[in-house]
C-alpha cells in the first residue's frame, strides 16, 4: 500500500465529508431548533445546484454564485416556513413529515419542468480546474477546495452559535422555546430565520457540489439519506456532531468502496445501527 | 351586451367547443381506440428515459394522425413508476385492469421490466421493451408475452468488444451499476474480451445513484488499465465522466461506454470528447428513413433524438405494422404475427426471432466527437456490425 493511495483516499473522504457537512449541518439545526425532520432539506441542496448553474451559465461567475445563490435559496426556504410549517408546529410530527415531503416533491418537479430532465454541468472556475500533485499522485484542485469550504463553514456556524448574541437566542429557543418566549425572544422569527439559514447552507452545498456531480434531478433525495445518517451518528442539533458524522460517513463510503466494495453501503448503516443501540442520542447529542 | 351575458355566452361557447371536438373526432375514426400503456419513469433521476419514450409516442401520434392503426385511433396512457419495480407492477396492473390496455411499453429499468414481464402471461397482455437492456429478459426470464425491440446489454457489449478486439488496447477495467443491467453487461463484456485474448484487470459494481466515484477512480488508476468499460445509467455515467476528467484519468484510461447517450454528451460537455462505446441507436445513422425521422423529430421537440427516442419510435411503428398484419388488437394473434416478421427500421433491417423475441438488428461502435453543425457532441459511427454478429444465441447471453 503506497503513501500516494493512502493520501488520496484520505482526501477523498475529506472532500465528501465537506459536502455532506454543508447539507447535514442545516438538517441538524432545523431539527434542534424547530423539532422538525425536514424531508425537503435535500431539495434545497438541489435548488442551490440548479441556481448556481443558472448564474454560471448566464454570467460566467462562479465565485459570486457562491455568495448570491445561498441567500436566494434561504429566502425560498424562509418563505415556505412562514407560509406553511409555522401553522403546524403544534400538530403531531407526522404532519410536518408529510408537509415537508410534499414540498420536496413539488419543488423537485418544478425544477424538472423549469430546467428539463437533462443534467446540467457546471465547470469549476479556472483557478480550481485540473489537478495538482500531492504525495506523488494527481489530485483535483476542486476537491481540495471542498475540504476547505466545509471546514470554513463549520467554524463560522459554530462561532456564530456559541459566541454571538443571536447564537445565544437560537440556543435558548432550542433548549426550551416556551421559556425563551417568556423571556422576550421572538420565537416565530427565530424559527423562520433558522429554517432560512439552514436552507441557505444546503444551497451553498448545492452550488459547491455542482462542479463535482453536475446538477441533476434526484440529487436531493440521494444526499438527504446520507445526511440523515450523518445527523443520527453525530447527534441531532449539534454542529460538532454533524462534523464528526460527516467525517465518519465520508470515510465509510469512500474507504468502503475502495477496500470492501461489496459491503460499502452496509458499513455506513452498521455504524449508524451501532450508534442507535449504544448511544441513541448520537456522538455529540445530549441525552434527553 | 351586459357583462353577465357575455360571460355566460363565453362559458356555453367554451363548453360546446370542448365537448364538440372529441365527438367529431370519434366519428371520424372507427369506434374504440387501440390503447398503449406506458408504466414509465416520469419523475426523479431517471425521468429523462420516460420523457424520451413519451417524445417518441408524441411524434408517432402525429405521424399517424387521421389514419390510426386499421382506421382505429391510438391512445397513449402514461403512468409514473418512480423507477421502482413494485410500483411499476402496480401501475401496469392499473393500466391493464382499469384502462383496458393490451400493449405495454416504456418500462425504464430492467428490474422494472423483469417484474412487469413476469405478470404479462397472467394478464394476457404484451410488453414491448424499447429501453431495457438486461440479457435475462429474452433468456432466463423469457416468456411469450415479452418482445424486445431494442439492442440488449449483451448485444451492446458484443458490438464494442468486436471493435476493441481490433484495437491495440489490451488491459481493461469494468465498472457496472449494481443492478441487473450493469452486472449483466460487465459479465458479457468480460467473457467476450477474454475470448479476444485481452485482459480484464479489475471489476467493480458501484450502487445506482453513486455521487462520488473517487474511490473507483483510484482503483482504475491503480490497475494500469488502458480502457475502462462502463455500464452506468445516464446520470451515474455523467457524474463518473465528469469526475474522472477532473482526476485526469481519462487521458491515460479511455472510457468505453456500454451506451453512449446524447444526455451524457450534453451534461458532460467537451470533457467527454473521444469517449467510445456502443450505441443502440445513434441519430447520425445515414439512411434516408432515419434522416427524415431526425428532421421530423427535431421539428416537433427542438432537440435531436437520443437512443430511446429512436428505439421507442421503431417499436411503435413495428407494433402498428404487426397489429395491421394480425387484423386487430387480439394479443395472441399479434404475437403470432410478430414472430419471425421483418421491419424496415431507422438504422436498417430488423427481424423478430420467434425463439426468444429478441429483435435482430445492426450493432454500432461510436465515438463522441465535436461537430460545428450541432450544439453538443454527437456520436460518430466507427463501425457497424450486422445483426447476426451481435445477437446472442437463442435464449442465452452467449455468442457463437
Amino acid at each position: 500500500m503506497s503513501l500516494a493511495i493512502v493520501v488520496e483516499q484520505l482526501l477523498n473522504a475529506l472532500a465528501l465529508a465537506g459536502l455532506l457537512f454543508l447539507v447535514s449541518a442545516g438538517l441538524s439545526l432545523v431539527f434542534g431548533i424547530l423539532r422538525v425532520v425536514n424531508f425537503a432539506h435535500g431539495v434545497f441542496y438541489m435548488l442551490g445546484a440548479y441556481f448556481g448553474f443558472s448564474v454560471v451559465a448566464t454570467t460566467g461567475w462562479f465565485w459570486p454564485s457562491l455568495l448570491i445563490v445561498p441567500p436566494v435559496v434561504g429566502l425560498v426556504g424562509a418563505m415556505l416556513e412562514a407560509s406553511t410549517l409555522r401553522f403546524i408546529y403544534r400538530r403531531p410530527p407526522i404532519y410536518q413529515l408529510l408537509l415537508t415531503f410534499g414540498i420536496a416533491l413539488i419543488l423537485e418537479e418544478s425544477v424538472r419542468v423549469l430546467y428539463g430532465p437533462t443534467a446540467k454541468g457546471v465547470d469549476p472556475p479556472p483557478l480550481l480546474q485540473g489537478a495538482i500533485e500531492i504525495a506523488g499522485t494527481l489530485y483535483p484542485r476542486y476537491r481540495l477546495f471542498l475540504v476547505l469550504l466545509g471546514l470554513a463553514v463549520g467554524a463560522t456556524v459554530w462561532l456564530l452559535l456559541t459566541r454571538t448574541r443571536t447564537g445565544l437566542v437560537i440556543r435558548a429557543v432550542a433548549q426550551n422555546s416556551e421559556m425563551a418566549d417568556c423571556l422576550g425572544a421572538d420565537v416565530a422569527r427565530v424559527r423562520t430565520l433558522v429554517f432560512g439559514a439552514a436552507c441557505a447552507l444546503a444551497g451553498l452545498g448545492g452550488v459547491a457540489a455542482a462542479p463535482m456531480t453536475t446538477a441533476y434531478l434526484g440529487m436531493g433525495i440521494s444526499v438527504i439519506v446520507d445526511a440523515f445518517v450523518v445527523v443520527v451518528i453525530g447527534g441531532l442539533g449539534s454542529i460538532p456532531g454533524s462534523m464528526a458524522g460527516s467525517l465518519i460517513v465520508g470515510a465509510a463510503q469512500t474507504w468502503g468502496a475502495f477496500y470492501l466494495p461489496e459491503t460499502a453501503m452496509v458499513i455506513m448503516y452498521a455504524v449508524m445501527g451501532a450508534i442507535l443501540i449504544f448511544r441513541p442520542w448520537g456522538l455529540f447529542g445530549e441525552e434527553e | 351586451m351586459k357583462r353577465r351575458q357575455f360571460l355566460a355566452a363565453t362559458v356555453v361557447g367554451g363548453a360546446a367547443a370542448a365537448m364538440g371536438g372529441p365527438v367529431f373526432l370519434r366519428r371520424a375514426y372507427a369506434q374504440n381506440p387501440i390503447k398503449i400503456g406506458l408504466p414509465t419513469v416520469l419523475s426523479g433521476g431517471n425521468a429523462q428515459y420516460g420523457i424520451q419514450a413519451k417524445r417518441a409516442c408524441e411524434l408517432f401520434a402525429q405521424d399517424i394522425k387521421g389514419k390510426g392503426i386499421l382506421g382505429r385511433p391510438v391512445e397513449f396512457i402514461y403512468e409514473d413508476t418512480g423507477a421502482d419495480p413494485a410500483t411499476a407492477v402496480r401501475k401496469a396492473q392499473k393500466l391493464v385492469e382499469k384502462d383496458g390496455v393490451k400493449f405495454l411499453t416504456g418500462t425504464v429499468l430492467s428490474s422494472e421490466a423483469l417484474a412487469v414481464s413476469a405478470k404479462c402471461p397472467e394478464w394476457k397482455v404484451l410488453l414491448m421493451s424499447t429501453i431495457n437492456g438486461a440479457g435475462a429478459l429474452t433468456a432466463k426470464s423469457y416468456n411469450r408475452y415479452f418482445f424486445r425491440i431494442n439492442t440488449s446489454g449483451p448485444m451492446g457489449a458484443r458490438a464494442i468488444s468486436l471493435y476493441l478486439a481490433e484495437s491495440p488496447m489490451k488491459r481493461f477495467f469494468a465498472l457496472g451499476s449494481d443492478y441487473a443491467w450493469g452486472r449483466d453487461s460487465v459479465q458479457s463484456f468480460s467473457t467476450q474480451i477474454t475470448a479476444a485474448k485481452k485482459e480484464v484487470v479489475g471489476k467493480d459494481y458501484p450502487p445506482v445513484g453513486t455521487k462520488d466515484f473517487a474511490s473507483y477512480i483510484g482503483k482504475i488508476k491503480q490497475s494500469k488499465a488502458e480502457g475502462c468499460y462502463l455500464a452506468l445509467p445516464g446520470q451515474d455515467a455523467t457524474i463518473f465522466l465528469k469526475q474522472a476528467h477532473q482526476f485526469g484519468v481519462t487521458r491515460e484510461v479511455k472510457p468505453i461506454m456500454e451506451i453512449v447517450e446524447l444526455e451524457n454528451m450534453k451534461a458532460v460537455g467537451d470533457a467527454m470528447e473521444g469517449t467510445i462505446g456502443s450505441s443502440r441507436y445513434p441519430f447520425t445513422v445515414d439512411t434516408p428513413k432515419n434522416k427524415a425521422f431526425v428532421q421530423r423529430f427535431f421539428e416537433m421537440h427542438k432537440v435531436y433524438p437520443d437512443m430511446f427516442d429512436g428505439e421507442t419510435y421503431e417499436g411503435l411503428e413495428w407494433l402498428a405494422q404487426v397489429i395491421t398484419k394480425a387484423g386487430g388488437d387480439d394479443v395472441e394473434k399479434v404475437i403470432e404475427a410478430w414472430e419471425d416478421s421483418k421491419y424496415d427500421g431507422l438504422e436498417g433491417e430488423f427481424f423478430m426471432r420467434k425463439c426468444d423475441h429478441q429483435a435482430v438488428q445492426p450493432g454500432f461502435a461510436v465515438q463522441a466527437v465535436k461537430d460545428p453543425k450541432y450544439p453538443h457532441l454527437i456520436p460518430k459511427i466507427l463501425a457497424t456490425y450486422p445483426g447476426d454478429k451481435v445477437t446472442p444465441k437463442c435464449r442465452t447471453e452467449d455468442f457463437a
